[in-house]
């Protein structure tokens, strides 16, 4: 694995370009969720209208109606560089249009759907960052014995776990048969929880209402359990890594010297030694865990952008799977962003040179 | 003579007798040999049709006739079991394959040809990374129509600029070396350089590495199936077999259960599998 930390970012300077490529990622971005909506084999419009290939049960003429309606309602019907610019235009001011279904406004449907998704990878990364840190800093003192073995060896399952099947045994495990978990949704129903910001926690601050909270953790715990077991795997051996390198290290001798004690030291020195790792990690999964959390909001109907994105491809919602796509993509982008800066808070060396 | 050349180069760099060393190893290799026997063989034993409804539906674990029960349409478990294994296992295989052939073919031509050919090359490819792959597979599946094909392209194309880069790293750092350029001068062409110079010098690691993305793209197969963008009803598929289950989570939990453990099991081993591999072709890599 390459964790060597971008040679460009070494001045102010340097976040300020950083900052100024993201329109241009964003572009390129936008461009691909266009093309592979219009260009690849099949128009969208014939195998939406043809359906998925679930249940295609619709005679010639209904196909031909919905793949003219359909082509009305994207503009199919204008040249390709009219779509695009219009495609461009609509990106920008965030009109993203209707969807077919119901008629509702994508850019209102992934203002409720991102906060949830955010919650839910936030969530997971700190569940897996808690979860690597104990395993990596456990199996670095007892290395070499039947701990620190059966450590490593779950962080080589970690290139790939199927997330579903993860999600739906914890349903039955914790859900089903325990019952000690609900395993549905984001936040009972009976709750009469009225959105103001989307984000569950902030809204519980904004408007008083502290008794949300918990329901909210407990609906939160096995989806992003799920989805933090992969990157788990990864922070584990980092932080393994790391806690055996510092504790050779000179400056932790010195550190054991002073009568600093075990606990101290692994705090001011390894762990701070290690975030830089960690974050780098966090950044080059996050894209993993985008793609996890739309697998994984299905298992739990949980209504983040990933449920929104494969409701919209089961109906055969075009605007919806376009919509939750760039939204998508975009995330990943500014996540990548502020991972990069990161790395210049984290570590002084960057910031001087 | 180069021909000879190209078995006996990757078995050097091959230590078989590191394969399955310690329980871990060995038992995975046991487990993703028993799944490949599975699906290879067990329809032919099976003798139930997997997609045949009956009447008698949601029958228990260990009904007459039935050992493993009946699902919703009273199809027999035991049968799609056994059948589902198949789409998990041949999706994974496929996209493989086909992200090796692009990624290592787009990386050894960007490594060779470097300048302007290079630049174009690996900045598609960066693109590709821009995106998360889960979502450059789902929409390259939907934009085309769910089923096997498409998702063994999605997959294999996703997967593909990850081993593009690697490709091209070790590719740029052979064409630098004294056997390359001796061959440019006794006339070589380049397509015969690449294939019969380069390829084999870099078959170690890149096999290695195209091990290791073979679990990744299991991981993939089964979760596409699972939200219904791969192999269609009714031909039986674990991942789709445990979204229709979740209908009857608490009635028959087992409907669930079974199929999800098993894709657990498979993708679980093939990354233990896929580490030895690479720990035996490719030495350096191990930690």
């Amino acid at each position: 694995m390459n964790l060597a930390v971008p040679g460009s970012l070494r001045t102010p300077w340097m976040i300020v370009k950083r900052l100024a490529a993201v329109p241009l990622v964003m572009l390129a971005l936008a461009t691909m969720v266009f093309i592979a909506m219009r260009m690849l084999p099949g128009s969208p419009a014939t195998s939406l209208a043809v359906g998925g290939g679930a249940a295609s049960q619709s005679t010639a003429e209904e196909i031909a109606e919905n793949e003219a309606r359909i082509n009305e309602a994207l503009g199919l019907n204008e040249s390709l560089a009219d779509q695009y610019t219009t495609f461009l235009h609509d990106v920008a001011t965030l009109d993203l249009g209707r969807s077919f279904y119901g008629g509702n406004d994508i850019t209102k449907l992934l203002g409720e759907a991102l906060p949830a998704t955010i919650e839910l990878t936030i969530a997971a990364m700190l569940i897996a960052v808690l979860i690597g840190m104990v395993t990596g800093v456990v199996a670095a003192l007892r290395k070499d014995t039947w701990i620190d073995t059966t450590t490593r060896a779950i962080g080589t399952v970690s290139f790939s776990l199927p997330w579903f099947a993860l999600g739906v045994l914890s349903i039955v495990i914790f859900g089903v048969w325990l019952r000690w978990l609900p395993v549905i949704g984001r936040i009972p129903n009976a709750l009469d929880y009225h959105p103001f910001t989307n984000f569950v926690l902030l809204d519980a601050i904004l408007q008083d209402r502290p008794e949300l909270i918990w329901p909210w953790i407990k609906h939160l715990i096995l989806p992003a359990t799920t989805l933090a077991l992969s990157m788990a795997g990864f922070i584990t051996r980092i932080v393994r890594a790391s806690v055996l390198e510092v504790l050779s290290d000179d400056f932790v001798r010195t550190a054991r010297m002073k009568g600093l004690s075990g606990g101290a030291i692994l705090r001011r020195h390894v762990l701070r030694n290690s975030s830089l790792p960690i974050v780098t990690v966090l950044g080059l999964q996050f894209g993993s865990l985008l793609g996890g959390s739309v697998i994984t909001e299905t298992v739990f109907s949980y209504p983040g952008v990933g449920n929104l994105l494969i409701n919209g491809i089961m109906q055969r919602d075009y605007p919806i799977v376009q919509g939750a796509a760039l939204a998508i993509a975009l995330l990943f982008t500014l996540v990548n962003v502020v991972v990069d800066l990161l790395y210049l808070a984290l570590d002084p060396r960057l910031r001087k040179a | 003579m180069s021909e000879t050349a190209t078995p006996s180069r990757l078995r050097a760099s091959f230590r078989a007798r590191r394969l399955g060393r310690g329980p871990l190893a060995a038992g995975s290799w046991v487990v993703v040999a028993l799944f490949v026997i599975v699906a290879a063989f067990g329809p032919l034993v099976v003798g139930a049709d997997p997609a045949r409804g009956t009447n008698d539906t949601l029958l228990p674990l260990g009904a007459p006739g039935h050992l493993l029960g009946t699902d919703d349409l009273g199809r027999d478990e035991l049968a799609r079991m056994v059948h589902g294994a198949r789409p998990l296992l041949m999706v994974a295989f496929l996209s493989t394959t086909l992200a090796a052939a692009l990624g290592i073919g787009i990386g050894l031509v960007a490594g060779y040809a470097g300048r302007w050919i290079e630049w174009g090359l690996m900045r598609f490819m960066d693109l590709a990374l821009a995106f998360p792959s889960m979502l450059l597979i789902i929409l390259i599946v939907s934009a085309w129509r769910p089923g096997v094909g498409s998702l063994v392209v999605g997959i294999g194309v996703a997967l593909a600029p990850g081993l593009a880069r690697l490709a091209r790293a070790l590719a740029a750092r052979e064409a630098r070396r004294d056997y390359v350029l001796a061959a440019k001068l006794g006339g070589t062409r380049s397509p015969r350089i690449l294939v019969q110079e380069i390829l084999p010098n870099i078959a170690g690691p890149m096999l290695a590495q195209v091990v290791m993305t073979l679990s990744v793209a299991a991981g993939f197969a089964a979760g596409l199936s699972y939200l219904g963008l791969g192999i269609q009803p009714p031909t039986p598929d674990w991942g789709y077999m445990v979204q229709a289950g979740q209908e009857f989570l608490y009635s028959a939990p087992r409907l669930v259960v079974m199929p999800a453990a098993a894709t657990l099991v498979f993708v679980v081993a093939c990354n233990f599998v896929g580490d030895d591999l690479r720990d035996a072709l490719d030495p350096r890599s191990s930690r």
